[in-house]
């Protein structure tokens, strides 16, 4: 494919920690690895996170002045956001953007606009979704919205996808079958990577005793709940369990007083929070890894202490059943016996050793690769870039369809949004900007490199 | 090209010769259950529980027309005291019935607890005369409190104490095995605006006896008649809600034929036609289950 110039939008980035900050940066660092150039489009985290910045290799990051209400993501206000944006994409040359997070108003507002400017639209969904209280009915009717006319939709796990295809209305009645549901062709299943190099499993312990570990927010939806009920009981029927517990939230008065009920405190320890460039660390302490989440979209703190060579318990939820081949994982029902069940059975496979760290790590590597991933997400940038970007009477017609009441008022945003952008660009002509002439030529820096070091 | 292209799986660790886009047919529907726990409503026992509002409802109207009625001086405030009296006696009578085959059921009626409700009944009848002396001193002081104010003032205020009352009310039928000893802060607040609702009105009657007798009724229809009401069984419960519903009838024809059918026409909405309402909408409902539905841990 030939290289072009993407900008990434979502409220969730560096210097925040988590799963989809992490993607971002990732997967841009192997686009550009693959001659792209990519910018990232957030939002700025006072006092000193501001303006423009470059983090390694050659990523350039807009901090804009827009602020967060809860969580780092800002308002949902469908038009401050675009006097930004047609600046940015059109100094910076953009041909495509790519949104991510369906709880980042940055992103949907980037696919509302981005029409605009013939800029063409992809999205990522990261977590599911329920469809039950009126927090889910109103973001999903946000995200039916925004996919309306977006151009693919990428998700990181089959069962994530047919959460967003429902969420995100992206489905027509059949022609043959009116009972059936047919899927759109444009929503995709990558799933995310990880960086198996970081996650090296550790020298074999020569003890008897096997470290359980667990690593999550402790929190009722990662199920800390089965976890307080069950570590007494394996800790009674297995004298040579140890567990292992970092991480830190609203559970962990739980853990704490069942830790001192049943007297474990030599049995069980807790480690509070732990930074993820300590992760690996504190994995490779153990030999076993429990994960009792209640929902989960992709798991990725399974895949790395998979990675790690750690033998895998979790609870059947979410996208987990599809990460893993079934002789890695032990699973459970989010049911206290089953998870004890799971558990005894983890415990036997690896004191009869029949689970070989470093042989799992091996295969992990072949099953998750981040250039592997950049190339898949490059094949879909590639059938967006060639397919015909819709008319903007096509837009409408299809927004129309969103609902008695949503349609007309998205209707109304878009055309709003439509004369805003002509309003701009009478404001604010595209002549007198500043369009950047010079990038980032990682050739040309290290001839300087190397010439400096020379002198 | 292969000859034989493996079936599609639905794993993320695998390479499959599939694009990221293919989704087999019919996979959707796989996974997608609709209304897994889904019970139909049935029509009567919907009337049933529905015949807690109604009877809500009526002793509200019933409250109203007797407070019209202390207002014209069409009714005796003593006559109302005495009717009041009687009625606390009988409803007392059927508590104690209800709490002796309750007993009786459960079998365990050892030493202990028969002291306890022993105590009990001293202490209700302490905290009675208690209550009944209290308003019996208070009432000049009620009459009074908020007697400047202007009777439109009062109608509005009054009007929506008794809609925040019928909003927050407690409908549930607690079951005689629940004894309710943590109440909810939405029943009590419901209580509350009945009472303060009477007080305001009270301030428009003219003398002592008739602010005496309208608290006390109040206080009696609004606090201790739905403790009762919640103990009752099923057949005792329709009984109860056709008195009420004809006596509130009965009540509001003299004053205002209009106004009777109209307390008619609520109570007969709220029994037989809402629930009908709700057995119908039922077609319409369509819960939407999958994976990605937060778990809900099983605990021993």
């Amino acid at each position: 494919m030939e290289p072009i110039s993407i900008a990434m939008i979502a409220d969730f980035f560096h210097p925040d920690v988590g799963g989809v900050e992490n993607h971002i940066y990732m997967l841009s660092a192997n686009l550009i690895r693959r001659g792209h150039k990519v910018i990232v489009i957030t939002h700025s985290r006072p006092p000193d996170r501001v303006g423009i910045r470059w983090l390694l290799p050659a990523l350039k990051v807009y901090y804009l002045p827009i602020v967060p209400i809860a969580s780092g993501a800002t308002l949902p206000n469908f038009f401050t956001f675009l006097p930004y944006l047609r600046t940015i994409l059109i100094r910076e040359h953009i041909n495509l953007i790519h949104a991510h997070a369906s709880l980042s108003s940055l992103g949907h507002e980037g696919i509302l606009h981005s029409h605009l400017l013939g800029v063409r639209t992809v999205f990522t969904d990261h977590s599911l979704f329920g469809f039950e209280d009126a927090a889910s009915i109103l973001t999903n009717k946000l995200l039916a919205g925004t996919l309306r006319n977006v151009d693919a939709v990428i998700c990181v796990s089959h069962t994530g996808r047919e959460n967003t295809v429902l969420r995100g209305e992206l489905f027509k009645q059949s022609d043959d079958h009116p009972s059936r549901l047919v899927v759109s062709s444009n929503v995709y299943v990558i799933p995310n990577a990880i960086v198996a190099e970081r996650f090296q499993p550790g020298p074999l312990k020569p003890t008897d005793t096997i470290t359980i570990v667990v690593l999550s927010r402790l929190a009722y939806r990662k199920g800390i709940d089965l976890l307080v009920a069950t570590a007494p009981r394996v800790c009674a029927a297995f004298p040579n369990i140890k567990f292992l517990v970092g991480g830190d939230g609203p559970k962990l008065i739980d853990l704490l007083q069942m830790r001192e009920k049943y007297l474990l405190q030599d049995r069980i320890e807790l480690l509070g929070p732990v930074k993820h460039n300590d992760v690996r660390s504190v994995l490779i302490r153990g030999s076993i890894f429990i994960n009792t989440s209640l929902t989960e979209s992709f798991g990725i703190s399974i895949l790395e202490a998979a990675c790690a060579g750690l033998y895998v318990v979790s609870t059947k939820v979410g996208g987990v059943p599809e990460i893993l081949p079934e002789d890695m994982i032990s699973f459970a029902e989010p049911d206290e016996d089953d998870v004890f069940r799971a558990i005894s059975e983890a415990i036997s496979i690896v004191s009869a050793r029949k689970h070989d760290p470093f042989k799992a790590h091996e295969r992990i590597k072949t099953f998750y690769d981040w250039a592997q991933i950049a190339e898949r997400t490059e094949n879909v940038y590639d059938t967006v870039m060639k397919s015909e970007q819709r008319e903007l009477w096509d837009r409408i017609l299809r927004t129309m369809q969103l609902g008695r009441y949503a349609g007309p008022i998205y209707t109304i945003i878009l055309l709003v949004d439509c004369l805003f952008f002509l309003f701009l660009e009478w404001w604010m002509p595209r002549e007198n900007m500043d369009f950047v002439t010079h990038h980032w030529d990682h050739r040309q820096f290290a001839a300087i490199a190397r010439s400096r070091t020379n002198n | 090209m292969s000859p034989v292209t493996p079936p599609w799986e639905k794993v993320l660790w695998k390479k499959q010769p599939y694009p990221d886009n293919y989704i087999p047919e019919g996979a959707l529907d796989l996974s997608l259950r609709k209304n897994p726990n889904f019970k139909p409503y049935t029509y009567w026992p919907l009337v049933h529980l529905s015949t807690a509002i109604t009877q809500h409802l009526a002793t509200i109207f019933i409250f109203l027309c007797v407070f019209v009625r202390l207002k014209d001086h069409s009714l005796d405030p003593r006559v109302l005291i005495f009717l009041s009296l009687g009625c606390f006696f009988l409803g007392y009578l059927v508590w104690e019935v209800l709490q002796y085959t309750q007993n009786l059921g459960g079998s365990n009626h050892d030493n202990e607890s028969n002291e306890r409700i022993r105590l009990d009944r001293v202490k209700t009848f302490k905290s009675s005369i208690l209550i009944f002396l209290a308003l019996m001193s208070l009432s000049p002081v009620l009459r009074t409190l908020s007697a400047a104010t202007s009777s439109d003032s009062i109608w509005a205020l009054s009007a929506c104490l008794f809609l925040l009352n019928i909003l927050l009310a407690d409908y549930g039928s607690s079951s005689p095995v629940i004894q309710g000893r943590h109440e909810r802060l939405t029943s009590v607040l419901s209580m509350n605006a009945a009472i303060s609702s009477s007080v305001v009105l009270a301030s428009r009657l003219t003398n002592d006896l008739a602010v005496f007798a309208l608290i006390q009724f109040s206080v009696q229809s609004f606090t201790l008649f739905p403790m009762l009401r919640r103990r009752l069984q099923v057949p005792m419960q329709t009984l109860l809600t056709l008195i009420l519903s004809i006596s509130s009838f009965l009540l509001a024809i003299p004053l205002s034929s209009t106004i009777a059918f109209l307390v008619l026409f609520v109570l007969l909405a709220v029994t037989m036609l809402a629930p009908a309402v709700l057995v119908w909408a039922q077609k319409y409902k369509n819960e939407i289950r999958g994976p990605w539905d937060v778990a809900v841990p099983k605990l021993n």
